[in-house]
């Protein structure tokens, strides 16, 4: 069962602040879909490898090259506030 | 009652590598802000994570040179938290399978040696950097480091002081500069260090409440803190002064104090689980046999070789072996011309001052021993004076130059043209007859005034025990 | 009505038009949502680097649900898309009915698209993961979205796979090219195909008559059709949904109103600044999908919920290739109700929809929807299941 607590806990570790009204749809989705989930407690895993990689490739890596790609003004085009080319955001107590 | 420390650190370490870990940007230490950044590394979708090959190298090269297990299957994982230093609001780091496990070093202190065993080593990206700017009353944002690879070394609770901590550091950092994994330099931020520190009643096997403090940058710091820290835990102790809680404190080293730090990363859940963008790296054989191959000999094993097969004294063989750069340097130029003890002398003096000048540290040499070899040959055949070498090798530490090549199109070979000599020595005692007077009325230093503006004249390009001889002989016959 | 977020104008039969998930440097790319609205990507994706090299040109932009990941288009914040009757439908569907532009290039993240495509008598096809980069799309499920393409035939599929599918250094999830060449060869003819009963048995009436219809008229051409009843698929959905859900809070904790897209003006406080920014920017449907997926990865259910759906996607696999050793093909429904209204959605209406296009997302099979169906087949035999669905189109 979803609690005020862990929704709570779970909004904030998400930055996210909800409505009581989506709270509310939200606590029963995750309720439905917890006994949703339970059924898959029928199928043993206990010898099943977990499967990251759909696709059995290994060991992609690249050579140590340097590329620039671009430039500060471009990547900060679409920044909502910059400040003498750095990105700007309110203070934050050290 | 007497206490006992129970130190375990994390230590992380900026890999010596061109470009980041997961995208192309420069990795360098500096620039501009903000100008070592794509699309990756301030957090705009899009680009995908491809693994720098050199970052698993330089892993493993850590991990051999603190005899680890390297995991030959080593995986990525992502670890979710906020902050603004963080663009992707994830690290890229390894949780389930680092590349190395179970390592350990050997340490020498006052109270002798002690092993520190190493729980585990593993790569991640580094964290861009915030500045707080007191004109805007804001904070800004620069992402030239983040996804800088890191090692994370984290040693087993196996220190007990301030000194084997030191000790610690110091074999880390001659360790991992010798294996070129890092430069280790503290004052930039390419070796930092977390000290997870906890008391304990001496005697006693359980472990007291334990305090982290982040982000030291220079020996002595680690020092003060660490004093610090133990005499407050054992003052909450004894004294009753404050309750100790398990939490992550920053040292104030100006004020000499360490600090709660609450608002960062205090939700703790960082909900680890495997990038599937990054498929699982496997080191083969001949991978991990190809960095088994490029470890450099342990400097201490160096320094014995210098001293019994070389005949270096030993303290030449100490000042040489506290750098790579200058042991491979030095080996590189006796390879070349087979005199230890003057290749030896070359380095120690000439080019530690050359560097000293340049405000540069020993591991900044980049000159080649091959040609210092050559140069080294030159004096020894009477080919270039000592004068002149030196000039030679200043020329060194700007351009590469072959040294031969360089002292003929510049006129530093050694004259054996002894009429030309002659010439010159008669044309100066012909013109200062009160010096060649004064000598033979027993003034030394007349000696020296005529021998040496012979030498200037011939622009230091004469056997100086030749040129001595012949001024000798013509002063007799003037 | 929305079915297009920017109109570049560019039309007909040489113009393919790529959805809001696929970056192009000449568009905005807002993934349909309020909180990329606008944003200008700065590069274009390899798959419209691709294509445009190919000698296409590039229209767009179709609408999306908000970061693909709803099943009906309803949570895209530029509006859903709706029919004449009120019957949500997909943007990308409409845009091919209206015949001026050849083909979609759309994210198959939770299979959307595939169910778009049956719905409305187009083809799709999600081809095997790994053989069309991802570099430049907006990342979602990594492990298991897929570029794909829908046309309003299988000719137009295939000629547009051929020229997206390939080798991309800049994707580490990137096949060799050898093996993505095998997805625009011609494939072997596919001579037995499997029903998969119990996900026929879930769908409503409607659909059964058209898997019925669709086995009619393959076996009149020839191929075999066996039923098999494997109700580990069954799994797929609720499994899917759980490593969906944890990687798109992954993914899209990066947009924080700091370095570009939707900042709150509403802020104080860093804390204020990224609540708000988030808060004010996503729908609901995100908004849930985030904390299911938070919740998976927390510490506490980590081992039961996550790892344990990470076990089922093998389980899942394993099932699949055991069928794979019988049969060329499966045959299984693209939905179930076929028709929802904008007023009956709420969050997760069409969560029992993923039953049926969660088996190919999981597994990273490739699959074609068309005449109502789907047909899954094993990896790289793309080219085959496209020969499969033309006998019938």
């Amino acid at each position: 069962m979803m609690t005020t607590e862990t929704l709570q806990r779970l909004e904030k570790l998400n930055q996210l602040c909800l409505t009581d009204a989506e709270k509310d749809t939200i606590t029963a989705f995750f309720n439905q879909q917890a006994d949703v989930f339970l059924a898959l407690n029928q199928i043993n895993t206990e010898n099943t490898e977990r499967m990251v990689h759909v696709m059995p490739i290994l060991t992609v890596v690249r050579e140590d090259r340097e590329i620039k790609l671009f430039t500060r003004d471009e990547l900060q085009e679409s920044a909502p506030e910059t400040y003498d080319g750095y990105w700007q955001v309110p203070r934050l107590i050290e | 009652m007497k206490y006992e420390t129970v130190i375990g650190l994390e230590v992380h370490i900026e890999l010596a590598t061109e470009s980041k870990i997961f995208c192309s940007c420069s990795a360098k230490f500096g620039g501009e802000q903000n100008d070592h950044v794509c699309p990756a590394c301030c957090g705009m979708p899009g680009m995908l994570p491809v693994v720098n090959k050199r970052v698993v190298d330089l892993g493993m090269t850590a991990g051999m040179m603190l005899n680890c297990k390297i995991n030959r299957t080593t995986t990525f994982d992502k670890k979710s938290y906020y902050y603004p230093d963080l663009p992707c609001s994830y690290q890229t780091t390894q949780w389930f399978a680092p590349v190395c496990v179970n390592g350990a070093v050997e340490i020498e202190t006052s109270k002798g040696k002690k092993t520190i065993r190493i729980k585990q080593i593993h790569m991640e990206e580094d964290a861009g950097k915030l500045v707080h700017d007191d004109w805007t009353d804001t904070s800004l944002v620069d992402f030239n480091r983040t996804s800088v690879p890191l090692i994370e070394i984290v040693s087993q609770p196996d220190l007990s002081s301030a000194e084997e901590v030191v000790a610690y550091l110091e074999r880390l950092r001659t360790l991992l500069r010798f294996a070129k994994v890092s430069d280790c330099r503290m004052e930039q931020g390419s070796m930092r260090c977390d000290v997870n520190l906890s008391i304990r009643p001496e005697g006693s096997d359980k472990l007291g409440v334990r305090t982290e403090m982040k982000n030291m940058n220079s020996i002595s710091a680690i020092t003060r803190a660490i004093d610090y820290e133990v005499a407050r835990h054992i003052d909450a102790l004894e004294n009753g002064t404050e309750e100790l809680v398990q939490e992550t404190r920053r040292w104030d080293d100006i004020k000499g104090k360490s600090y709660s730090m609450r608002n960062k990363e205090t939700a703790g859940d960082y909900r680890y689980f495997p990038d599937p963008n990054i498929m699982p790296v496997v080191i083969d054989d001949a991978w991990y046999q190809r960095i088994c191959d490029s470890l450099p000999e342990l400097p201490e094993l160096k320094k014995q070789r210098y001293i019994t097969e070389l005949g270096l004294s030993e303290y030449d063989a100490e000042q040489l072996t506290q750098s790579r750069a200058f042991c491979d340097c030095f080996e590189d130029a006796y390879a070349v011309c087979g005199m230890a003890k003057e290749a030896a002398n070359w380095l120690i003096s000439d080019c530690y001052n050359i560097l000293n000048k340049k405000q540069q540290t020993a591991d900044m040499l980049r000159i080649s021993g091959k040609a210092l070899g050559e140069l080294i040959k030159l004096v020894a055949e009477d080919k270039v004076s000592r004068g002149n070498a030196k000039k030679i090798l200043s020329v060194m530490f700007e351009q590469d130059i072959d040294p031969l090549a360089y002292a003929t199109e510049n006129g530093f070979i050694v004259s054996n043209d002894t009429g030309a000599i002659e010439e010159t020595i008669q044309r100066i005692v012909a013109a200062d007859p009160k010096s060649v007077a004064d000598y033979k009325s027993g003034k030394e230093k007349a000696l020296m005034a005529l021998f040496g503006k012979c030498m200037k004249e011939l622009k230091g390009n004469c056997n100086p025990q030749v040129l001595r001889e012949m001024l000798l002989k013509c002063i007799e016959n003037a | 009505m929305k079915l297009y977020i920017t109109e570049n104008g560019a039309k007909g039969a040489n113009t393919v038009v790529p959805d809001d998930m696929i970056l192009t440097k000449t568009m905005p790319t807002s993934a349909g949502s309020k909180m990329l609205e606008g944003y200008q990507g700065l590069f274009d994706a390899e798959v419209i680097t691709r294509l445009t090299n190919a000698g296409y040109e590039i229209g767009g932009k179709v609408n999306v649900g908000e970061f693909s990941i709803d099943l009906l288009g309803e949570s895209s914040y530029f509006g859903a898309c709706t029919d004449e009757n009120g019957v949500l439908t997909s943007a990308a569907a409409e845009v091919l009915k209206t015949g001026d532009i050849k083909a979609v290039v759309a994210m198959d993240v939770n299979g959307m698209p595939r169910r778009a495509a049956a719905l409305s008598g187009m083809v799709y096809i999600k081809p095997t993961y790994g053989t069309v980069s991802r570099y430049g799309t907006i990342p979602v499920a990594c492990s298991g979205e897929t570029v794909g393409v829908m046309a309003r035939n299988t000719a137009d599929c295939r000629e547009i796979l051929a020229a997206m599918a390939g080798h991309d250094d800049k994707d580490g999830t990137s096949l060799s090219e050898e093996q993505c060449a095998a997805v625009k060869t011609a494939g072997a003819p596919i001579k037995k195909v499997a029903v998969l009963q119990s996900l026929v048995n879930a769908a409503d009436a409607d659909t059964q008559a058209r898997i019925t219809a669709v086995c009619d008229a393959l076996k009149a051409q020839g191929v075999e059709i066996c039923t098999v009843d494997d109700d580990v698929c069954k799994a797929a959905s609720p499994a899917w949904n759980v490593l969906l859900s944890a990687e798109l809070c992954n993914n899209v904790s990066r947009y924080d109103g700091i370095k570009f897209g939707y900042r709150t003006p509403n802020y104080t406080n860093i804390d204020e600044l990224y609540t708000n920014s988030r808060t004010e920017a996503f729908g609901l449907l995100l908004k849930t999908a985030i904390l299911y997926g938070s919740d998976a990865l927390s510490t506490e259910n980590y081992m039961n919920v996550y790892d344990k759906a990470l076990r089922i996607r093998r389980v899942i696999c394993e099932a699949f290739a055991a069928l794979f050793a019988q049969y060329d093909a499966l045959l299984l429904p693209a939905c179930s109700k076929t028709a929802y209204k904008t007023e009956e959605v709420g969050t997760y209406t069409a969560v029992e929809e993923a039953l049926f296009t969660a088996p190919a997302s999981i597994s990273g099979l490739p699959v074609v929807a068309a005449g109502g169906v789907q047909l899954m087949g094993k990896a790289f035999s793309d080219d085959s299941l496209l020969t499969l669905a033309a006998l019938y189109e």
